[in-house]
């Protein structure tokens, strides 16, 4: 190989792309000629910084093609299956020259659909006065409720439905309009999953006085004891509140669920720490003591309670 | 943490290791409607059809352009694929038409400068690119800056043709058969193509190196 051959193969060999002969006696050339030994490392140079200089595709146009993509195929999907009707309806589907079959089609599709709409009339199936909404829809107990109905005078029934519209609201529950309707939800749904959902979220809200107010209702009243049980830990910090002390005296006495006592006694007379125990809180323990059985955790923290007091069960 | 270079250096790799019988039950799967095939497929190659074609056009837009454009020809043609070739084949051969379709138009219009119009002026498309490797030495950024520019200039003076065999060859390592396979060219063609490219580059690039 010459040197001139050499110099015009620097690039292709660097490539790789010559075929095993040349390869070799380019090779052979180069371990033989200084000067284009010389040629050589700077094509390699040229080549390095060439690709030192190349950018790579940045990773969001990567995405925006991607997402771009998703919704141009899903738009193509979508054509697809609308378009099958218009497909069969080709013209080249159809024996050729025969206009006369494709027009009897298109009569026989107007009947069906004709025909079709008069069965679903006299079936009392069609929509009326809806909108657009099947009676089907609109009658789902879960989003709407009848709220009157009247005889129209000709043999018909005239019909007044509320429906319930989904809204989506968004906030902090230390907004007044979202800590509402958290109250609402925590007094009012029939869900005890909104309603535990409810207590957790107005947790930190408890100092506001209707926030307090539902979550000792929910307290006494609510019939889940899941609800009661996060309804009383929103009120652990207020367990010196007069009112507070007295739902939870009234926890300790009436509810039927046991842990829904253990934790209305840990927050009325927290473990370690002074506790401050009115007469009638006195008798309420002792009460406890002598309905609880002899193990029972209440029972043992009352009494616990009356000895920090230096009171015996029997002192009251 | 991870440079942008190495994670889709990372997911190239991964994709390689996708073997060609895979590759060829995830077409049949695509064939047959399963959108799930035809998304392992678009991402097994979307990066270097995107690379490809960003690189060849300096353009977010155009890229993009040619990015959906590919995979939906292919999205349609897929059912018609008979595994003649190789689909990668297949692939970058629509790559190479599309990108060939919009040098020739920008040659016919003269629209040939990378620069684009922003509210600073205008500017290469290619600054709105991170350049990571000379940010650090000011005076190897000058220098990459300067390369830079010349290698615009050069790749710019090729003609579409050149432009794209030196394109697929250097920066996506085909190989010469595979792109003269993806051009319609035969080997021999693609070869003195990328010749003169090369030509083209050393002379530009030898006073750098």
């Amino acid at each position: 190989m010459t040197c001139r051959e050499a110099r015009l193969n620097l690039s292709l060999y660097l490539y790789g792309e010559l075929d095993f002969a040349r390869e070799e006696a380019f090779e052979q050339h180069l371990s033989s000629c200084a000067l284009c030994q010389r040629a050589f490392a700077r094509e390699k140079a040229w080549h390095t910084s060439l690709n030192s200089e190349r950018r790579d595709v940045d990773v969001d146009l990567l995405m925006e093609c991607r997402q771009d993509l998703r919704v141009a195929l899903a738009q193509r999907k979508k054509e697809r299956s609308l378009s099958w009707l218009m497909r069969w309806m080709e013209p080249s589907r159809w024996p050729a020259g025969r206009w006369s079959v494709r027009l009897a089609l298109a009569s026989f599709l107007v009947f069906l659909g004709f025909s079709a709409s008069r069965w679903m009339e006299r079936a009392g199936l069609a929509e009326s006065g809806f909108g657009g909404g099947s009676l089907m829809s609109v009658l789902n107990p879960a989003t709407a409720r009848v709220r009157d109905i009247q005889p129209d005078g000709q043999n018909g029934v005239r019909i007044i439905v509320d429906q319930v519209k989904e809204r989506e609201i968004t906030g902090s529950p230390e907004d007044d309009s979202i800590r509402r309707l958290l109250v609402a939800a925590m007094n009012e749904s029939l869900d005890p999953g909104i309603r535990v959902d409810s207590a957790e979220m107005l947790r930190n809200q408890a100092g506001e006085r209707d926030v307090r107010d539902a979550l000792l209702n929910s307290v006494r009243k609510d019939p889940n004891a899941a609800v009661r049980l996060k309804a009383l830990e929103a009120l652990r910090r207020f367990s010196s509140d007069p009112a507070t002390r007295d739902t939870l005296a009234f926890v300790l006495q009436h509810d039927d669920n046991p842990g829904v006592r253990s934790e209305a006694i840990d927050i009325l007379a927290p473990a370690g720490q002074k506790i401050d125990i009115t007469p009638d809180l006195a008798l309420t323990l002792q009460s406890i003591l002598r309905s609880e059985p002899e193990d029972d955790y209440v029972r043992n923290r009352c009494l616990q309670v009356l000895q920090r007091m230096n009171a015996s069960g029997d002192v009251y | 943490m991870a440079t942008q270079a190495e994670t889709l250096g990372t997911l190239a790799a991964v994709r390689g290791a996708t073997d060609r019988s895979d590759e060829i039950g995830l077409i049949r799967a695509a064939q047959h409607g399963d959108s799930e095939a035809f998304e392992q497929l678009v991402r097994a190659y979307d990066q270097n059809v995107l690379r490809m074609a960003f690189n060849l056009l300096h353009s977010r837009e155009d890229a993009r352009d040619v990015y959906q454009e590919v995979f939906l020809r292919v999205y349609r043609n897929l059912p018609k694929f008979r595994f003649d070739c190789s689909f990668s084949t297949w692939l970058y051969r629509i790559v190479a038409n599309l990108c060939l379709d919009q040098l020739r138009k920008r040659k016919v219009r003269k629209e040939t400068s990378p620069a684009i119009e922003t509210t600073a002026g205008e500017m290469d498309s290619l600054q709105f690119v991170p350049e990571r490797r000379a940010e650090v030495d000011p005076q190897r950024r000058l220098l990459s800056a300067e390369v830079n520019t010349r290698v615009n200039e050069v790749l710019e003076g090729l003609t579409p043709r050149e432009r794209i065999v030196f394109e697929m060859r250097h920066f996506q390592g085909m190989r010469l058969r595979a792109i003269g396979d993806a051009l319609g060219v035969t080997e021999e063609a693609a070869k003195n193509c990328l010749f003169r490219a090369t030509q083209k580059m050393r002379a530009a690039l030898g006073d750098f190196v």
